[in-house]
């Protein structure tokens, strides 16, 4: 902080390029906003010093220390307060956007906007580690909506990161329920499904199913699962191929070059998603693949908990760069 | 017009000196409080919103600029005063050398002038001790303007006690990308033969004598007993015997050897033993302490190429609407302390799972 007079002498000097000011008096302009030069520096006068300032430093310190205290139990009433808030505008939403499982709805709400994402990417979190199938059972379930929502929507590639893995053991399975899910809202033609994971080798196509057939007219939708190892262990099982190749000499590391990793990226896990969409309370990515956020539009909704479609739907109107009224 | 007499008084009565002392005290206050609670060791900034702030306030854009420079100042000021160890600022994306002319120029001039000015004023700098770091591409930087950022980076090379990583040309793809490549050189070079007190030669050489000395009493003592020799028996001494006629050149086979030993013995570093930390300790930020919160301004919510490799784990992201030039500690303030507020709170979770695993580990064992 600097006092005006001074930011008006430091401005003309900025403005004419350095030339206003000769450095002394630049410094004598900084010297009362200094710290202390370092006591190593100045040994004699700081020990005479040394003498009157216990009293004094240990009085700071506990002022400094209710301080501390007297903000952080304000900052705790503030917080609860600006949860509850954002806790009840989230139920508004959610009564006043709810889907009813209908596509026509869904459209509904994102016709007016002037641009859907190509590429929709979430990170889900798999809850109560312990419980096992039940936790595993929540997380599909919250694919399959989401996936319902992209299809109705019309996005045509969902990314699902979840840090552990899981659900990378259960692509058939997520298959299943993600067509149960579709066939809910859709009734008895579905749009076409692939799930799939990068590295996997197994990929399931969506086909006939025993409720009902696949509708061309219904789009398409593909699932991607990705990891905790699609990120920074994507990016050493590339360098340890390089370097494997180099050591052959089947290649030159002037070769390696942004468009090369960019490219064996893309092909082996996948490319950068437009939207990436956050369900929890802050903005953490959890390990996310590094090289693909390059230039993704994050969405978080402050305090949030839990998947919902009133999320997703902010979510889409704030890439759009609509605003969502209270009301349809 | 009231509001404007109203700013006026306004700011009249904040310009006026015992309130200015009033407002240092309390920054000052302010961030003593901070210091008294956990502090992000490594705390990361994109000045975002210089252009944007010039355009609404009808100013030029290198103003927005200048006043953005001071905004860094000020949050530099509250961030070394509460004890962050490092600061990274995203100052010049590789990308933005697409601007225009006109304004890439004026930045890099802008650039220059504060550099050669902080050099002039390098003991100052020693007061905080902080040292400068420019993380990125140097080779797309002019000459006059590199001159100036390696003057500064030498000045405050000594200063220990806290860094300011400065991200001029950068981009963080060009970051991985380079720390890729650097890893594979690494790897690439074969590793040096080890020099042992002892010569594989000569242990080849003590061998074959060893070899010679066992079968010539061999050889002596069974041809004249037996006088006829088999031609299974022959086939051992004669191999040796090959040896014994040239004793004093063993160096002729050797060269065979070494030649095939020289293939082989061009080994490289195993390329299974790359893991993360060593892709880490070839990024920019090698040796840094984790970076802890990553602050983006003026209301855009992406990473533009920022710090990809560093922010992606447990970092927190902070989407701010304020512009650059309007960021300052009324605006950090909330930041930090929400910060602390979550960390306090991880610690207890924390606390609370390892109170419940040993819980029930004391429960197995009481069974």
């Amino acid at each position: 902080m600097v006092a005006s007079r001074e930011t008006k002498i430091y401005r003309q000097d900025a403005r004419s390029k350095g030339s206003f000011l000769s450095p002394e008096q630049r410094e004598d302009l900084l010297n009362p906003y200094l710290p202390a030069p370092p006591l190593s520096r100045t040994p004699a006068p700081a020990l005479r010093k040394r003498r009157s300032q216990p009293v004094k430093t240990f009085l700071k310190q506990q002022l400094h220390l209710l301080v501390f205290i007297i903000i952080h139990t304000l900052f705790s009433v503030y917080i609860r307060i600006r949860q509850t808030y954002h806790i009840l505008l989230d139920r508004v939403f959610a009564i006043l956007y709810y889907h009813h499982r209908a596509p026509e709805l869904i459209r509904q709400d994102v016709k007016n906007l002037s641009r859907i994402p190509g590429h929709l990417s979430v990170i889900l979190e798999l809850k109560g580690e312990e419980r096992g199938t039940a936790a595993l059972g929540a997380l599909m379930d919250e694919v399959a909506e989401i996936s319902a929502w992209c299809s109705c929507v019309g996005i045509p590639m969902l990314s699902v990161y979840e840090r552990t893995g899981i659900l990378k053991a259960y692509i058939p399975t997520t298959h299943r329920t993600v067509t149960k899910k579709l066939h809910n809202y859709f009734g008895r033609y579905i749009p076409s499904l692939q799930v799939r994971a990068p590295h996997v080798p197994s990929y399931l196509n969506g086909g006939s199913s025993e409720e009902g057939g696949v509708s061309i007219l219904s789009g398409h939708l593909s699932i991607l699962l990705l990891s905790a190892e699609d990120g920074r262990s994507t990016l050493v099982d590339l360098t340890k191929t390089l370097a494997e190749m180099s050591q052959r000499k089947k290649l030159c590391p002037t070769d390696i070059s942004l468009d090369l990793v960019d490219a064996e990226i893309t092909e082996s896990v996948m490319g950068e998603p437009d939207l990436l969409v956050l369900f929890g309370p802050s903005v953490e990515l959890q390990g996310y693949p590094p090289w693909q956020v390059r230039l993704t539009e994050v969405y978080h909704m402050q305090d949030n908990t839990g998947v919902g479609y009133q999320v997703f739907l902010r979510a889409l109107h704030n890439y759009a760069k609509a605003s969502m009224r209270l009301g349809r | 017009m009231p509001s404007m007499h109203l700013s006026q008084i306004r700011r009249w009565l904040l310009q006026s000196p015992p309130v200015e002392w009033g407002i240092m005290q309390l920054r000052e206050l302010l961030i003593g409080a901070l210091r008294q609670g956990p502090i992000p060791q490594h705390v990361a900034f994109v000045m975002d919103g210089n252009r944007r702030f010039a355009r609404t306030h009808g100013i030029e854009t290198l103003e927005g600029h200048n006043l953005g420079f001071e905004a860094l100042a000020r949050i530099l000021e509250v961030c070394y005063k509460s004890g962050v160890k490092v600061v990274t600022i995203y100052a010049f994306s590789i990308e933005n050398f697409k601007r225009s002319k006109y304004e890439v120029d004026a930045l890099m001039e802008m650039a220059k002038v504060k550099l050669s000015q902080l050099a002039q004023h390098g003991d100052l700098l020693d007061r905080y001790g902080a040292c400068i770091k420019v993380l990125g591409q140097r080779e797309l930087v002019k000459p006059d303007v590199l001159k100036a950022v390696d003057r500064a980076v030498a000045m405050t090379e000594h200063n220990k006690d806290a860094i300011l990583n400065v991200c001029f040309p950068y981009t963080s793809h060009d970051e991985i990308t380079t720390a890729i490549r650097d890893t594979v050189i690494e790897y690439s070079k074969p590793l040096p033969s080890q020099n042992r007190s002892f010569s594989e030669s000569h242990i080849a050489h003590t061998i074959r004598s060893r070899h010679l000395s066992a079968a010539t009493p061999k050889a002596g003592s069974h041809s004249p007993s037996l006088g006829a020799t088999s031609d299974t028996e022959d086939s051992v001494p004669s191999a040796s015997s090959s040896t014994t006629l040239h004793p004093e050149s063993p160096s002729d086979p050797t060269p065979l050897d070494d030649d095939g030993d020289g293939k082989y013995r061009e080994t490289y570093p195993d390329p299974e033993t790359i893991t993360p930390s060593i892709l880490n300790d070839h990024m920019y930020t090698a040796g840094l302490p984790p970076l802890e919160l990553l602050v983006r301004t003026s209301g855009v919510e992406r990473l533009s190429d920022f710090l990809l490799w560093q922010c992606h784990q447990n970092t927190e992201i902070v989407f701010l609407e304020t512009l650059w030039p309007e960021f300052d500690l009324w605006t950090f303030l909330p930041v930090l302390v929400e910060w602390q507020w979550k960390r306090r709170k991880g610690v207890e979770r924390q606390l609370e799972i390892r109170n419940e695993t040993d819980g029930r580990t004391l429960k197995i064992k009481d069974r």
